[in-house]
């Protein structure tokens, strides 16, 4: 009855409409599903990859039930227990940060400046740190700083060309001391400082001084211990400086500073114990475990294309480590830089204005070049004209650098457009200057964003493949890189030579394997860009 | 007298100070000039070397030829190169472009905040995996799965490519769409309501419409990216050039093939490297790429700065 | 000045609209749109504190009031228009034509079908002025001859003589006014029963905005027209009766625009009219 009525008034819903709102529903599933379907399709391929890489069926079921006792259920049971209370979970986030990035840190130090050769990497560091240091010691005691600004980056400069020409002088005499010392100058001296400064300005100069001292006792005192015990202490000694102090230090603060969420710093521990406990577990009651390609053994061997329980992708990592450090060096500060010209400095008309239309334009265009065109500009510029030789690391991280070059830009223009011109001008209002105005408030509230867009473009360089074919960058090595002129090698390269290897344990094994390994790089990547995004996004 | 000029001076700027900021000036703006040498940087790269080629082999040869085998028979015909990357450019288009528009109009008419914070960093990272993982997926997990469909597909074949393909690009149709829908004005929006429209009439007829030349842009924008796709078509689609089939049309999707991209990483994987005309036939191929790329670019960002202005 | 320049225009309206009154007298007007005890919320702020009032057909009403008084969330609670902000809530009721538009059978498009509405913003589509106006008809299944359709009703907007060379161009290319008078002909185009205009003649120039008044006065033949405005000179112009909204979202006083005018009930209401307030 009140249906017909309604009907009668028109106000209701007529049979046309009815079907109108029914298309209206059909269309939002299909919306739905169109969204979704990439994903799904990605995520079901991933769950492929990571099956054939991880090998679940191979296991007894009663390893499954031992790991979900000791690691699944207790991690859960604390992700919820820390979900529901804010402030644990910031200090669960932070703890997991600080404990899984210390750790990440160490490998990557200690891995890439071995490859490096310590006894290199710390004779070029030295020098050219040193020269900035007397800059910012000179900047402490004097009032006049007009100089010592430029004079920090010229310092630099300087200090690598000395290192340069006195490498030959030097190196002999440094050769002779321990490995571990180099570590101890490249790592603990650094991780002292910070921890000294940063005390200091919290509770004085006295305290800061203790903290630092108290960092390069425990330093030696590792390294003590190591010698004492027959062990290599080079490593001891980078992990104790890149992962217990940093990482000590950040949880002890957390713990001291935040009474509510301090239960939060247990949540890393909880899954390292886990994971402990589980393999204790497993060990001591002989369970069967899964014949995963995820070992060890693929991380820290070399690739041996015969036999698959050999094989392993540690030169492969390290070399695309490398790389993509490298290329950062080259291509951040230009990018940075460009981008800060296009969005402060170049003016809106005029012939320079048509210039930075120009720049813009061009920009977008070389982002849409595909990259084995800069492969081809790799090849022509640093093998034709440089006269480089074939598949350097400085050429791969340079050819890598261009490419990335226009994301760079765009991503650091749009983080500089998000920073309200009310600040620019108030500090335009206290009489500072353009640069100043940049250094003191654009850049620090631009940082995050630029920051998001620098770590995806890392994550797209790390997997990107091509253009490092096209300059031929060699994909069988058994050493990584040894330096910035010796022959590359990327892990990317590596699936793409093994995929042509049809043996099964290949083909569903150690290649998926080595995948998921890039995988989790570029995924780690990309969840730190969105998590920088996420937390610093909202502010404006 | 003499305070007064004080005063004046301290007004003045003062000279180190003006060429310092001068200094920062010029370095920051000799950065964003490097991209303009990056641009002459890869003509000058290409076009030198595909001049060489060019002289060796008459480009009436090398765009009429239909028949691409530089090794072997000294073949510089770049047609069944160009029928390829058409194929693989169709078929990615076919799926990526109705997907990649529809999850934007959903992200940017229907998703609700939270929908949105989770579904739009997902749909980023379909174009983050490396392609050389994408290519792997295609060969070792696609390809066996449709051969239980279609028994006549190859182990390298021009569909699973596609597919990935497809997949890959989809975000570069969605996130640019979306801007382009979400930078409609809501006054339109309310306008329709205004007129008893649906959610749908709202989305199809008014909001769609308005942002019609940012889609245009996002399409071309996919396209091109799917015509300088390399590792994913090189793992995935095989090294045999072909021409293309007629009529039966899913035979070029079941059998092998190669692109223009697949055949530049053919030549620069083999051993000669650095002289003869094959090396340099690469450039050839770069410099074809690059034109096709290029223009396609230009265009999109043409129709982008127009409908930047268009309200 | 302004008091000289303005008071005799006042007369002469309040003149037409008591003539207005004398033909029809007003108990043969029906009530089309009553509310009864109307609140609206958005989150915890209350925008609207329990109207109750009854709108004539074919009357012009005018809602006036202070900035921020709620007369524009009551105009749009009218066709439901503020379902679309998600923290709004609306409780009480608004009747049209006899059933209340609250109730879970009434559709909000079926509703706004009925009662049109204009923007404070012209709002055209980027389409042809010709499809910009037949929009209402093509979602509305029309099945008539739309060019007609289309043609009546940029006459009856005042716009066919100025536009009827260049129905194919672009809505945008139209000037301020000739875009609001197209949003006007695009609503009444699907023939509604109700307009509603929410400050229609705000972002325009003078011109332009007179046109659209002298429009108003002829769109009252056939509709019935419901406007906000914050020109109360224009409210005495066009109106026959007048809504004063007050802060607080209260409606103060409901009267015939003569009475409003010239003899407010409560002394607020007074001290509004002759700028003391607001």
């Amino acid at each position: 009855m009140a249906t017909e009525e309604s009907t009668s008034d028109g106000l209701g819903r007529s049979t046309a409409l009815r079907l109108q709102h029914l298309k209206g529903r059909l269309f939002e599933v299909a919306l739905v599903a169109a969204t979704l379907v990439g994903i799904v399709s990605l995520l079901a391929l991933f769950a492929q990859i990571s099956i054939d890489a991880f090998q679940p069926g191979s296991a007894s079921p009663t390893w499954f039930l031992v790991y979900l006792g000791t690691l699944v259920a207790p991690t859960a049971a604390f992700t919820l227990y820390a979900r529901r209370r804010p402030a644990v979970r910031e200090t669960n986030a932070k703890a997991f940060a600080a404990v899984f990035g210390g750790l990440l840190l160490s490998f990557v130090t200690y891995a890439v400046v071995d490859s490096l050769s310590p006894y290199d990497v710390f004779t070029y560091v030295f020098f050219t740190s040193l020269p900035p240091a007397i800059v910012v010691a000179y900047d402490r005691t004097t009032d006049d700083r007009t100089f010592t600004g430029p004079a920090i980056p010229a310092s630099i400069v300087v200090g690598l060309a000395v290192a340069a020409l006195l490498y030959d002088v030097v190196r002999g005499p440094i050769g002779i001391a321990a490995e571990w010392i180099m570590y101890f100058g490249l790592v603990t001296v650094p991780a002292a400082l910070l921890i000294g400064t940063l005390t200091a300005s919290r509770r004085g100069r006295r305290s800061g001084v203790v903290a630092g001292g108290s960092v390069i006792v425990g330093g030696l005192a590792v390294a003590v211990a190591s010698i004492v015990t027959g062990t290599n202490a080079a490593f001891p000694v980078v992990l104790f400086s890149a992962f217990v102090v940093p990482t000590g230090y950040v949880l002890w603060r957390s713990v001291r500073t935040d009474p509510e969420g301090r239960v939060g710093v247990a949540g890393p521990f909880v899954l390292l114990g886990g994971t402990l406990l589980g393999a204790a577990v497993v060990g001591q009651f002989g369970i069967q475990n899964p014949d995963t390609f995820l070992t060890p053994t693929l991380l820290l061997e070399s690739w041996d294309g015969l036999r698959a329980n050999n094989a392993g992708v540690y030169p492969q990592i390290v070399g695309s480590i490398i790389i993509v450090g490298f290329m950062a060096v080259l291509a951040f500060p230009v990018g940075i830089g460009a981008a800060i010209y296009l969005e402060e400095y170049a003016p809106d008309s005029g012939l320079r204005g048509r210039l930075a239309t120009l720049l813009e334009i061009n920009i977008s265009n070389l982002a849409g070049v595909p990259s084995v065109v800069y492969g081809l500009l790799g090849l022509a510029l640093f093998r034709r004209t440089l006269g480089f030789g074939t598949g350097i690391v400085f050429s791969a991280a340079g050819t890598l650098g261009l490419l990335i070059l226009p994301i760079v830009i765009v991503s650091t223009q749009e983080a500089l457009r998000a920073v309200p011109d009310a600040l620019r001008q108030g500090s335009y209002g206290m009489g500072a200057s353009r640069w100043q105005t940049l250094r003191e408030v654009v850049l620090p509230e631009a940082i995050p964003g630029t920051l998001t867009g620098t770590i995806l473009a890392l994550a797209r360089a790390i997997g990107e493949t091509a253009p490092l074919v096209i300059i031929a960058v060699a994909t069988t090595k058994y050493s990584p890189p040894s330096g910035l002129f010796s022959s590359a090698t990327a892990l990317p390269l590596q699936i793409f030579a093994a995929s042509a290897n049809a043996k099964p344990e290949f083909r569903h094994g150690v290649v998926p394997a080595a995948a998921v390994v890039l995988l989790i790089l570029m995924l780690l990547m990309n969840a730190t860009a969105i998590v920088i995004r996420n937390k610093y996004g909202r502010e404006h | 007298m003499s305070s007064e000029s004080n005063e004046t001076a301290s007004l003045q700027r003062s000279g180190f100070v003006v060429r310092k900021e001068r200094l920062y000036g010029r370095l920051i703006a000799a950065c964003a000039v490097l991209t303009i040498v990056v641009t002459v940087g890869i003509i000058l790269a290409l076009s030198g070397r595909a001049l060489s080629f060019w002289s060796q082999i008459s480009p009436i040869a090398y765009f009429t030829g239909t028949s691409w085998s530089p090794v072997i028979a000294q073949n510089y015909g770049v047609l069944p190169l160009i029928s390829g990357t058409l194929i693989v450019t169709v078929c990615s288009a076919v799926i990526a472009l109705p997907i990649g528009l529809a999850a934007a109009v959903y992200l940017s008419e229907y998703a609700s905040d939270k929908a949105r914070s989770i579904l739009k960093p997902s749909l980023e990272i379909l174009a983050g995996v490396p392609t050389v993982i994408y290519g792997y997926m295609a060969l070792v997990y696609i390809t066996p799965a449709f051969k239980g469909v279609f028994p006549s597909l190859r182990t390298f074949n021009a569909l699973s490519a596609s597919i990935v393909v497809g997949i890959m690009i989809i975000p570069m149709v969605s996130s640019i769409s979306e801007d382009a829908l979400s930078a409609v004005p809501d006054s339109l929006r309310q306008g329709g309501y205004g007129l008893g429209s649906t959610k749908f009439d709202v989305s199809t007829k008014i909001v769609v419409p308005s942002a019609t030349s940012g889609i245009v842009a996002s399409y071309v924008l996919a396209i091109s990216r799917a015509i300088g796709e390399t590792m994913a078509v090189t793992m995935a689609m095989g090294m045999s050039p072909q021409m293309p089939y007629f009529p039966d049309l899913f035979r070029n999707l079941a059998e092998s093939g190669q692109t223009i991209t697949a055949a530049m990483v053919q030549i620069a994987n083999a051993d000669s490297l650095g002289t003869g005309p094959t090396y340099e036939a690469m450039f050839a191929l770069g410099m074809t790429l690059f034109a096709i790329t290029l223009t396609m670019n230009v265009f999109a960002e043409l129709v982008r700065r127009r409908f930047r202005e268009e309200y | 000045m302004s008091e000289s320049g303005t008071s005799p225009k006042i007369q002469t309206t309040i003149e037409t609209g008591d003539e207005d009154r004398r033909d029809a007298p007003l108990d043969a007007r029906e009530t089309v749109i009553e509310t009864r005890d109307l609140d609206v919320y958005y989150g915890n702020e209350q925008a609207l504190d329990g109207v109750s009032m009854e709108i004539n057909e074919h009357d012009v009403t005018a809602l006036i009031g202070p900035s921020g008084c709620g007369k524009s969330t009551f105009l749009r609670c009218i066709n439901r228009m503020n379902d679309m902000i998600d923290v709004c809530r609306v409780e009480g009721d608004v009747e049209f034509a006899g059933k209340n538009v609250y109730d879970d059978d009434v559709d909000p498009v079926a509703l706004r079908r009925k009662i049109g509405i204009v923007f404070q913003k012209p709002n055209p589509f980027p389409k042809s002025i010709r499809d910009n106006v037949a929009y209402g008809l093509k979602i509305q299944g029309y099945d008539g001859d739309v060019d007609e359709r289309v043609e009546e009703s940029l006459k009856r907007a005042a716009l066919w003589d100025e536009v009827s060379g260049q129905l194919d161009s672009s809505g945008l290319e139209l000037s301020g006014g000739q875009q609001q008078r197209l949003c006007i002909a695009r609503a009444i185009a699907p023939d509604p029963e109700v307009i509603l205009m929410d400050e229609p003649t705000s972002a325009l120039d003078p011109v332009a905005a007179s046109k659209i008044e002298d429009l108003i006065d002829d769109l009252a033949e056939e509709y019935t027209v419901i406007i906000v405005t914050h020109n109360m000179q224009q409210a005495a112009r066009i109106s026959d009766r007048t809504a004063v909204f007050l802060t607080g979202g209260q409606l103060v006083e409901y009267d015939d625009t003569a009475k409003i005018f010239e003899d407010p009930e409560e002394q607020r209401v007074e001290d509004y009219i002759t700028g003391k307030f607001g």
